[in-house]
């Protein structure tokens, strides 16, 4: 969008300048004596607007070439070069006029040759003046268009965190734990103030990773354990978990939040069903270059045909779809008493090993 | 008042075993883990009322409701979700509270069980088949049915059932291979269950379509549903018309 010419008030403004600078030259030359006033106004007003009016493509060029973005050489000559051509046209519509006012023999008597040096002068300064001017509207745009960007940037990022408080954090998951808590606090006070903490550790993580894409595996396996912590307080003995990773796939990053809902899962939707309980367990390793990662539990064997889990996988997978398109797979196998959900995705190492707290 | 507490987590009971020690003329029958003992408990000791929580494995509270039909208790809901209360007063359930457990809140929930023993008429009467109709979760088709046989409890994923047929005062459920019995209309049942996939067939028979080998004409407006293994049943035309529908 062109700055002036897309708005009425603007252009009249920007023209109203060039009328002003065709009075001051009608002034220089009819003070030189060269002509009288009345010739001199009829002579530079048209031609003030003209070299408004040529010097508004030059936008174009203004906004292709910023000064920090261009090479100084490349600048100095596109624009020498555009200089002389601009003011060779309006030296040449100068030219015609004269003739064209002499044709009309509305004024003897002028010598359009004498104006030569002046007209350079005027139309050398008028054409600087417009390409300045030009940058300063542009640098004007684009810092105002920086501005709206730096503020949609940040509106978008706090949405994605509030959808994801309201995804990640299930209410009753807060809610059991409060329970917890409000039983421990009169039995067992060291284990009320325990269960907090975790609570405070897995609620500040999530959100400090919900404002991440990715992060180390070290680190969401670190809020997977928090999580289970809490989770076992309230299961106790019925929930059980194991972990097989190597050193390697530790230091490898997986997208952040990805793997603590297939937890989730398991113990939702699988151990919460055994009244015996069961086992959860988390592998993970690099083969090739890809990252195995399983999450697997037991499952209530009557269970009736995917209940309730397909919501929590079918957004697992659709963020791998979008993150790594075909360069990842994700496969779920169901057994009479097993669930088990299969992560290939790219290995790439975290860029500072993760600190070993 | 005896009371029963029902919740597969023993912090959960343990918090409200304390809260109910304030109260004088409560006795704690026994605590439940699970749905099946809920079941067995309520039964073997006489209980006034129970406190139960609605998720939990294998029985949810409100199937433990149903299996007790007009023996149940009267029964306070103590759950961390809020989206079955509907639900819980369907069943006439005291009170519906929600984890954690305020302790003003729960002597409110018990005086209002006090208010409820003291006066049969509101009690029990005429609820187990309003047990039975609200037992499942708002807006979905049931998935499973609960059967008792003597002590037994049965858990039947609703796609495991191939056909229900109506006998006098009861239904045979056919699944896996085998028969079950079950005190429930034919309507009622029928109703809890995906249309889309549970058939009023005839008059006395409600049928999986997934289960359908060959359909053949009997008789002027009969026909004859041959299942997959082998046995058949009947089709009126009324039946005929409904199943045209689904299929369709």
């Amino acid at each position: 969008m062109h700055p002036i010419l897309s708005h009425r008030g603007r252009l009249l403004g920007y023209l109203l300048l060039w009328v002003t600078f065709g009075a001051l030259l009608a002034a220089v030359i009819a003070v030189t004596g060269e002509a009288s006033l009345r010739w001199a106004e009829l002579f530079a007003m048209p031609l003030a607007v003209l070299m408004g009016l040529e010097c508004l493509p030059c936008w174009y060029l203004v906004r292709g070439m910023a000064p920090e973005e261009v090479p100084l050489w490349r600048l100095i000559g596109t624009w020498l070069g555009s200089g002389c051509v601009l003011l060779s046209l309006w030296l040449g519509a100068a030219t015609l006029w004269a003739r064209v006012l002499k044709f009309a023999a509305l004024t003897p008597n002028v010598d359009p040759g004498m104006l030569v040096p002046l007209l350079v002068f005027a139309g050398s300064g008028g054409v600087l003046m417009a390409i300045l001017g030009l940058y300063a509207a542009a640098a004007l745009d684009r810092s105002r268009d920086s501005e709206r960007r730096a503020l949609e940037l940040r509106a978008l990022a706090r949405e994605a965190e509030m959808s994801f408080l309201r995804r990640q954090l299930d209410p009753h998951f807060l809610f059991n734990s409060l329970n917890s808590v409000a039983a421990l606090i009169s039995s067992d006070a060291v284990a009320a103030r325990r269960m907090c903490l975790l609570m405070a550790d897995f609620f500040r993580k999530s959100l400090k990773f919900g404002a991440q894409q990715s992060i180390a595996l070290a680190e969401e396996l670190k809020l997977i354990e928090t999580f289970l912590a809490i989770e076992k307080v309230r299961f106790g003995e019925r929930l059980q978990h194991s972990l097989d990773v190597t050193e390697e796939a530790l230091n490898m990053t997986v997208p952040a939040l990805l793997l603590q809902p297939l937890v989730e899962n398991a113990v939702h939707h699988g151990i919460a069903h055994l009244i015996e309980g069961g086992e959860i367990r988390i592998g993970a390793k690099v083969r090739g270059n890809l990252l195995d990662v399983t999450v697997e539990n037991s499952c209530d064997p009557e269970r009736p045909p995917s209940r309730g889990t397909g919501l929590g996988l079918a957004n697992v997978r659709g963020r791998v779809e979008s993150m790594y398109g075909t360069r990842a797979r994700m496969d779920v196998e169901t057994e009479t008493n097993r669930f088990r959900v299969l992560l290939a995705l790219p290995a790439s190492p975290a860029e500072a090993p993760p600190c070993a707290s | 008042m005896r009371i029963l507490i029902v919740d597969d987590e023993s912090l959960a009971r343990s918090y409200l075993v304390e809260q109910l020690a304030n109260e004088a003329d409560v006795e704690i029958t026994g605590q439940a883990a699970n749905g099946f003992d809920a079941v067995k408990m309520a039964e073997e000791l006489p209980c006034d009322l129970m406190l139960l929580d609605v998720q939990m494995p294998k029985l949810s509270g409100f199937e433990v409701m149903e299996l007790l039909g007009a023996r149940a208790p009267a029964v306070i809901f103590v759950t961390a979700h809020d989206e079955f209360a509907v639900q819980a007063f369907q069943i006439h359930a005291v009170d519906y509270l929600l984890k954690p457990v305020e302790p003003a809140r729960l002597q409110q929930a018990l005086q209002r069980a006090r208010e409820r023993l003291r006066d049969p008429v509101t009690s029990r009467a005429a609820l187990s088949t309003q047990v039975a109709l609200a037992a499942r979760p708002p807006g979905q088709w049931l998935e499973r049915l609960v059967i008792r046989e003597g002590t037994r409890v049965h858990v039947l994923g609703s796609h495991t059932v191939d056909f229900i047929e109506a006998q006098d005062d009861y239904l045979v459920i056919a699944a896996a291979g085998r028969r079950y019995r079950k005190q429930q209309t034919l309507g009622q049942l029928e109703a809890q269950l995906d249309p889309k996939r549970f058939v009023r067939i005839h008059r006395s028979f409600v049928l999986n379509v997934e289960r359908i080998a060959r359909i053949e004409p009997y008789a002027k407006d009969s026909w004859q549903i041959f299942l997959s293994d082998g046995s058949h049943l009947p089709m009126s035309r009324s039946g005929y018309q409904r199943l045209k529908a689904v299929l369709d």
